[in-house]
């Protein structure tokens, strides 16, 4: 199969079962493996929406003990003993009872070829409705405030009427509101400046004891109260609608007075500690959400990033660098502390910035990290970046369910010759020991489960493995040998129901040393996605000039392996069709934002890298090398063109895509004429058209991004218009001079970053040499 | 004297004065004070003549000064005894003399007779001009002489000459001259200046009252929460406001603190807000808005919480007060203005800040380990109330425990604040007297013109030194008391030394409180009394004043108590008592044995029986049956209160009813005022059986019916004859139409007529009847209100006087 057929044959198997590999044929030997140089890995999104496969309304049929692996199409099944032979542990099971039925021409869905993913939605009921916490920042001007209460206020008619609602408000000190309390607006108030203990949360809340202990003598004043958290602080929406809108309808500017030379006391820390105290009473493991609003900077108390002087400045990557910190080192183990604590209480924390400046979303990242909870970094509340953003956190499915899974577990079973390494993406580990766990550690391992207190449906993880087998294939088996792996994923469904999604997967393994059928497998845009969250989650414990070093090696490394070249020869350096773009998207990823940081703040490198440890492969690469487009009146509709400085003509329109920004860039030309106001006149029809396609594409693109890319539409020349140059290969640099051949259109770009040509050249260079 | 000034009168007198438009310079002519007539010692024998109840009221020894010793002919130069009292009437000239005569030197200052200005208005002077001596800083008064033609005046404490300032005779408001004989402070030995600035270390606070519910299991379930709201919400015209600057603020206490904002009136949200505070280790506020709010700006919204407070808590259940947090958290709310913080508790604070424990045991009462349990338990109540002075913080406490509540401890806050300790035990809002009692009580405690941020110091001739302050105040400086509120139901003792022979024929003494009105002006109230001088012990005597010396000895005794404890406070009046007869019998009765034996002069008969009054009250007597609760809430009775009703706190009114004079129970035709029946001497032998008696010690009201009381009586007085319906205990006389029904009523009221006494009191006294022959536990009660019978392990007066002349003659 050529290579347009094997990406077509990818993507079906993508849209089926939401899986990339890096690799589609095993190396059967650890030896062949290791001269991979990208590891083995699947980009799975387990709950990706699949609407032609049924939902399958019994319980699942699973393998003995340990083993559990759930029954697939790739089990041997010996219909008339009603026997299964488990691929992963080759032991034999007999069917339940209810399956004796089955025969060639009726055969359970599970069984069913196209059914290597397949959902169950199990007996299980979710202990809980879903819970929503709302945690508000009141440090805020009026007009931000009031945009912020609204949004809360009607995503309340976006959530089912059983969901569990509370709030919590923040400025100086943390106020937890009792809608469950009817006489008047009632709150508990915790001092901004301390560190209050779970147990305090609780008893100070008057949720100390619930059911006596045996042996405890009754404290004075502190008998059990007569009904827990659920029926003073966390409601049903229907039944505590009026308070909530009521509460957050008065909500106010935090009233303490802040001096002129002073940031707003604002206690983040405290309110996300009693909000997880809050939940830690009673809903453990009963899936939730802890949705943090901030204006600002924690500078009070447990977790402030930044003092209340205004003279002293926010940390930037610069003295995290120098490590030149008062408050970073404290605060990250604070909110690193707690998100251990939420993540084993099974409840997401979401945190939504709408702030000019940064608000600690470097200090506070585990806490969405590691929960699946999202992040959303804006400038104001009041922009419709937010408020969209926002609303499609509670964007529903067809049967009016919230689109999001709590409580997920993911477990991943092999066959022998594979082992599981690690996970990288929004989980934390279930610390579960089994024969599929391999020797090695790529991101979080030693596992074969993982935690995701949150899932979404385009939630994505990158799961590595390892080949474990020493020698050749096995001879037990007849035919081409198959490598498996099955990911197991229970989650509480918004519906109330727990939920299994089972998806198998099956690879040939290769024959012997030196099968060109590995290489023909590779999956160049699944391989960087995957070497890229490799590369991040590097970043964030390495120094950058040495994830960058690894970056080049390993490259260098994969070309000296799979390019065609005469030795010390760059120009005969020769890649397959399916390897050319590796370079380039590694190219990008090194000059990208991920690994780039120091023209970003410590926050939005933070809100970047957490986004792309989210999504699937094509978002990932559209982060990593965004796509560029071009309108001009010789062509009907967008061309796309290269992400080059070349690019930019002044008859042209170019649409910048980079997930995060969507940028509209009017050339000289076209500026000029927009702003005579051509597209208004008689007879320029087709300039009008012209100016509104990259808008109507843009809308296009937007649709359904999450979050919601901020909108840029630029002229050249226009200070806006540095988005787009710092996204563009520097083919035309001010080095480069305007004489090297280059179009004397072209715009020239003031960077000491080396152009793709030179980056290749080097990489040709040294691939060649082997060196690398 | 003794009797209330109407403003009528004191027009009145102020017209007879008609010394106006004389110029200064025919000021009476000023002699030098010659010797006084000196009131004379008339020996009697109590035995031989025993005393009868009268004489307890008997009014002070006459006050006899050198002619001319005034520098105005008013009749009001002089102390009014109802607001100063000195238990010498005539004053030693040297320490040892004072000593020999074994009678104490002090002074019972009670400048307030009335909870309100308009009850009893002291003349103002009205113009800023505030004359003072340059060295001992006293106020010009009506005691001191004028030279140089009226252009300085010699100082009466120190014999400083000082100007005369320049405005003292100019009537700044007329524009024209003024007769200074006509000045108020020369006057009224009890007047008020309005200070200017230089008075002033702060702008005039407003009033402040911030309240402290307890909202714990008792106090919702025994109605007091919803009876205190309900009664604010009803007083709220009453509390002071005249400058709509009082700000109130409340708070809610259980094992947390509730504090409470209050939107202006007009907001856009009306509703109160609660925030809860359950952090008890440093209490904090929740907001810096909103909880404490101006009265006249939030009216309103006052209103609507005040409705809702009522049930806001009506499901609790617990059981904890954190009411010492609750206390820190409202001074940090209160501290930066200052005022009130009023209590309302019915829960022993047993969490957070001062925690106090459960610490009596039924076991220990009327033993020696008895007067432990009146010592404070936690250094924080002494402490915190220190600090609570110093900003200007004043506290009350209302206590409702049907529990231990240690009074004892949380009775030091309005101690050190010049507060008041207000205690009812088993208190039940579902029993109608005891909700009406405690709602008129709290409605007239909110109405009282309290002052604010003031100050009591006193001044006298040289040679006289304040040695010792008692009541409820801190003494800031040696002679310095400051009250962060100055209420108007309490009078102060102050101790008098003699450092230096007084060559003068007669000394001044001064008392001055600097206060912020509940109007909001700094003003000074003065009050000089003038005492002759003696070399004579028989002067001492004959000018001693029994009632002043009992009230001295009662806030002794309390200090002993809480020093030393109840046997030693008890042995130390025994021997007090002793000491003076005997003094009295060797110095002036020449060892006279003649008659019974127990000699005293006329004007201090009463004294004896006094003294046993004070060893048989709850506060001191031997017992193992008073709870510590009550005890402590009689120290504070008995250290706080103003003489009149001291008095008949130690010495009960006693009256018969069923055989009183037909004029008693009946307006006088003069006055108006109702007449009472004569009081009767405090003894069982008093009692028929066929009775009918009121026995009044201003706390509680006795109606005691005789076993053979005549149906006919009954029928008249209750409306019943069947003496079994009669229902026992707490009670509200019914209202029948028959004139016995009527004059009983008029009677009982009359009894509690504080106006009549001259005093400021909140205190509703309980009625409680009680049958002869009915509940023995509330009959052995009233009885122990019989000071001159046995009872419990009390003595008899017959056996007292016995003991006493035993000691006497040895
Ligand atoms: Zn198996
Ligand atoms: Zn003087």
């Amino acid at each position: 199969m050529d290579y347009e057929g094997l990406k077509d044959q990818w993507s079906e198997i993508e849209e089926r079962d939401g899986v990339r590999l890096s690799w589609n044929t095993f190396p059967s030997s650890r030896m062949e493996a290791s001269r991979l140089v990208v590891p083995i890995g699947a980009l799975y999104t387990p709950l990706k929406e699949k609407t032609d496969t049924p939902l399958l309304q019994y319980e699942p049929v699973s393998c003995k003990a340990p083993c559990r692996a759930v029954l697939n199409p790739f089990c041997q099944v010996d219909m008339r003993a009603r026997l299964w032979i488990c691929p992963f542990c080759l032991q034999r099971n007999a069917l339940p009872p209810h399956y004796k039925d089955i025969s060639q021409d009726a055969i359970p869905p599970e069984l069913h070829p196209n059914s290597t993913t397949i959902e169950y939605r199990l007996a299980r009921p979710a202990p809980s409705p879903p819970i929503f916490l709302f945690v508000v920042d009141t440090c805020q001007e009026e007009d931000s405030l009031k945009a912020l209460k609204d949004s809360i206020i009607m995503s309340l008619s976006l959530l089912p009427p059983y969901a569990l609602v509370g709030l919590i408000t923040f400025g100086t000190m943390a106020q937890v509101h009792e809608l469950g309390y009817t006489e008047c607006a009632k709150s508990y108030v915790f001092r901004g400046s301390k560190d209050y203990t779970s147990k305090q949360v609780q008893e100070m809340l008057g949720l100390g004891q619930l059911g006596p202990r045996p042996n405890m003598q009754v404290q004075p004043g502190r008998p059990p109260m007569p009904a827990g958290a659920g029926a003073r602080f966390l409601l049903p929406v229907s039944q505590c609608e009026f308070q909530l809108t009521n509460a957050l309808e008065q909500l106010q500017k935090d009233p303490w007075p802040v001096a002129n030379d002073k940031r707003a006391l604002r206690c983040t820390g405290v309110a996300l500690s009693v909000a997880v105290g809050l939940l830690e009473t009673q809903f453990v493991n009963m899936g939730g959400r802890i949705m943090l609003f901030s204006g600002g900077p924690a500078t009070e108390g447990p977790g402030m990033v930044v003092g209340p002087e205004l003279r002293e400045p926010i940390r930037s990557h610069h003295d995290i660098d120098r490590d030149n910190i008062k408050y970073y080192k404290k605060a990250l183990k604070f909110y690193d502390t707690l998100a251990k604590r939420v993540s084993h209480n099974g409840h997401i924390v979401d945190i939504f910035a709408g702030c000019l400046d940064q608000v600690g979303l470097l200090e506070m990242k585990g806490l969405s990290n590691s929960t699946g909870g999202h992040m959303i970094l804006t400038d104001s509340f009041t922009s419709s970046m937010y408020k969209q953003s926002f609303a499609r956190v509670f964007n529903k499915d067809a049967d009016d369910n919230l689109l999001m899974g709590f409580n997920a577990s993911l477990e991943v079973l092999t066959t022998k010759e594979l082992k599981v390494t690690g996970l990288i993406g929004h989980a934390v580990s279930m610390n579960k020991k089994s024969a599929s766990v391999g020797e090695t550690e790529c991101g979080i391992g030693n596992t074969c489960s993982w935690k995701m207190c949150g899932i979404d449906p385009e939630a994505s993880y990158g799961i590595y493995f390892e080949i474990a087998s020493q020698g050749g294939p096995s001879q037990l088996q007849q035919g081409p040998q198959k490598g498996m792996m099955q990911f197991l994923t229970y989650y509480q469904h918004s519906a109330g129901q727990y939920h299994l999604r089972v998806t198998t997967v099956a690879r040939n393994l290769s024959g012997p040393s030196g099968d060109p059928a590995i290489a023909q497998s590779f999956d160049q845009e699944a391989a960087a996605v995957l070497m890229s969250r490799i590369a991040v989650f590097k970043a964030e414990v390495d120094d950058g000039p040495d994830v960058l070093r690894w970056v080049d090696r390993m490259l260098i490394r994969l070309c000296s392996r799979f390019a065609e070249y005469r030795k010390d020869d760059p120009s005969s350096f020769r890649l397959e069709k399916n390897f050319t773009l590796y370079p380039q998207f590694m190219f990008h990823l090194r000059r990208s934002q991920f690994l780039q940081v120091f023209n970003n703040s410590p926050d939005e490198t933070a809100f970047y890298r957490h986004v792309l440890n989210h999504e699937d492969v094509s978002n990932s690469l559209i982060m990593i090398q965004p796509t560029l487009d071009s309108y001009g009146f010789d062509h009907e509709g967008s061309t796309p063109v290269l992400l080059d400085s070349t690019s930019i003509q002044s008859e042209t329109i170019l649409l910048l895509d980079t997930f995060f920004h969507i940028l509209i860039f009017h050339g000289e030309t076209m500026a000029e004429w927009r702003k005579a106001g051509y597209q208004d006149q008689e007879g320029y029809d087709s300039f009008r058209t012209l100016l509104e396609a990259p808008k109507e594409d843009a809308k296009d693109l937007i649709q359904d991004r999450f979050p919601l890319p901020r909108f840029i539409v630029c002229d050249a020349g226009g200070s806006q218009a540095r988005f787009l140059l710092s996204k563009l290969n520097p083919s035309t640099t001010h080095t480069t001079g305007s004489y090297g051949g280059v179009s004397q259109t072209a715009q020239t770009i003031f960077t000491d970053d080396v152009s793709l040509q030179t980056f290749m050249d080097h990489l040709m260079k040294l691939a060649v040499s082997g060196t690398g | 004297p003794g009797m209330p000034q109407s403003p009528d009168a004191m027009a009145q007198q102020f017209g007879n004065m008609s010394l106006g438009g004389q110029p200064v310079q025919a000021a009476p002519p000023m002699q030098q004070p010659t010797a006084a007539h000196l009131n004379q010692l008339y020996p009697t024998d109590l035995i031989s003549q025993p005393l009868n109840a009268a004489e307890v009221d008997q009014l002070p020894p006459l006050i006899h000064l050198p002619p001319n010793t005034s520098c105005t002919p008013s009749p009001h130069s002089n102390a009014d005894p109802r607001y100063i009292r000195s238990t010498l009437n005539c004053v030693p000239t040297t320490h040892s003399l004072l000593k020999k005569s074994k009678l104490p030197f002090a002074l019972v200052i009670q400048p307030y007779t009335s909870l309100h200005d308009s009850e009893d208005p002291v003349p103002v002077v009205p113009d800023q001009v505030i004359s003072r001596c340059r060295r001992c800083r006293a106020y010009i008064n009506p005691f001191v002489t004028f030279l140089d033609h009226g252009h300085r005046w010699r100082c009466n404490m120190c014999n400083l000459s000082n100007d005369v300032p320049q405005a003292f005779d100019w009537d700044a408001a007329a524009q024209k001259s003024r007769d200074r004989w006509q000045r108020e402070e020369l006057n009224f030995s009890c007047c008020e200046f309005v200070a200017p600035q230089e008075y002033m270390v702060r702008p005039p606070q407003p009033l402040v009252y911030l309240f402290l519910f307890d909202v714990s299991y008792a106090a919702v379930t025994n109605g007091l929460l919803a009876t205190s709201a309900r009664c604010i919400l009803e007083s709220l015209d009453r509390i002071p406001n005249a400058d709509r600057r009082t700000r109130v603020g409340f708070m809610a206490v259980d094992s947390s603190l509730h504090y409470f904002s209050i939107p202006r009136d007009g907001s856009e949200n009306n509703d109160p807000s609660m925030l809860v505070v359950s952090d008890l280790d440093e209490p904090f506020l929740p907001t810096p808005m909103d909880l404490l709010v101006n009265l006249s700006e939030c009216r309103a919204n006052v209103e609507t919480f005040l409705e809702k407070l009522q049930s806001m808590f009506q499901d609790t259940p617990i059981t904890a007060s954190a009411m010492g947090s609750a206390l820190r958290a409202g001074h940090k709310l209160v501290a930066p203005v200052g005022g009130k913080i009023c209590v309302l508790s019915a829960t022993l604070p047993n969490v957070g800040h001062g925690k106090l424990e459960m610490r009596e045991d039924k076991k220990v009462l009327g033993t020696s380990g008895e007067s432990k349990l009146l010592g404070t338990q936690n250094s924080f109540y002494k402490s915190f109330a220190v600090e609570c002075s110093k900003n200007q913080v004043s506290i009350d406490m209302f206590l409702f425990s049907s529990q231990y509540q240690d009074v004892a401890s949380l009775s030091n806050l309005p101690r050190y604040t010049g507060g008041q300790t207000y205690f009812y035990p088993g208190w039940n809002a579902a029993r109608s007297e005891d909700a009406i009692k405690f709602a008129r009580e709290f409605s007239d405690y909110l109405s009282s013109e309290i002052g604010l941020e003031a100050v009591l110091r006193v001044r006298a001739t040289t040679g006289l030194r304040m040695s010792t302050f008692y009541g409820n105040f801190f003494n800031r400086s040696s002679d310095l008391c400051a009250f962060p509120a100055f209420p108007r139901d309490q009078a102060y003792v102050v101790e008098v030394a003699i450092d230096e022979t007084i060559t003068k024929p007669y000394v001044c003494l001064q008392a001055a409180v600097l206060h912020t009105t509940c109007n909001g002006e700094r003003r000074i109230r003065v009050l000089t009394l003038a005492l002759p001088t003696t070399e004579s012990l028989a002067n001492i005597y004959a000018s001693a004043d029994p009632a002043a010396i009992t009230v001295y000895f009662s806030h002794k005794a309390v200090e002993r108590v809480l020093g030393s404890g109840l046997d030693a406070a008890r042995d130390a009046l025994q021997a007090k008592i002793i000491e003076i007869l005997q003094t009295y019998r060797k110095e002036l009765a020449g060892g006279n044995m003649g008659g019974g034996g127990l000699q005293l002069p006329a004007n201090l008969r009463p004294l004896v029986v006094m003294f046993l009054g004070l060893i048989k009250n709850v506060g001191l007597r031997k017992s193992a049956q008073i709870p510590s609760d009550l005890r402590s809430t009689a120290l504070c009775l008995l250290s706080t209160l103003p003489l009149p009703l001291l008095i008949q706190y130690i010495y009960p009114k006693f009256y018969s009813l069923h055989d009183m004079p037909d004029n008693a129970g009946v307006p006088d035709p003069h006055t108006g005022e109702i007449l009472l029946p004569p009081v009767t001497n405090l003894s069982s032998e008093r009692i028929v059986p066929y009775g009918l008696y009121l026995i009044d010690d201003g706390v509680n009201q006795f109606l005691w019916i005789g076993r053979d009381a005549v149906p006919a009586l009954l029928l008249d007085v209750f409306g019943t004859d069947d003496r079994t319906a009669l229902k026992q205990g707490k009670t509200t006389m019914p209202v029948l139409d028959n004139e016995f029904n009527e004059r009983v009523r008029a009677v009982i009221e009359k009894s509690k007529d504080h106006r009549a006494k001259g005093v400021g009191s909140i205190v509703v006294p309980t009625l409680y009847i009680i049958k002869e022959d009915g509940d023995p536990s509330l009959k052995l009660w009233a009885q122990t209100l019989l000071v001159e019978d046995r009872a419990d392990q009390g003595v008899s007066l017959q056996q007292w006087m016995g003991m006493l002349r035993e000691k006497v003659v040895q």
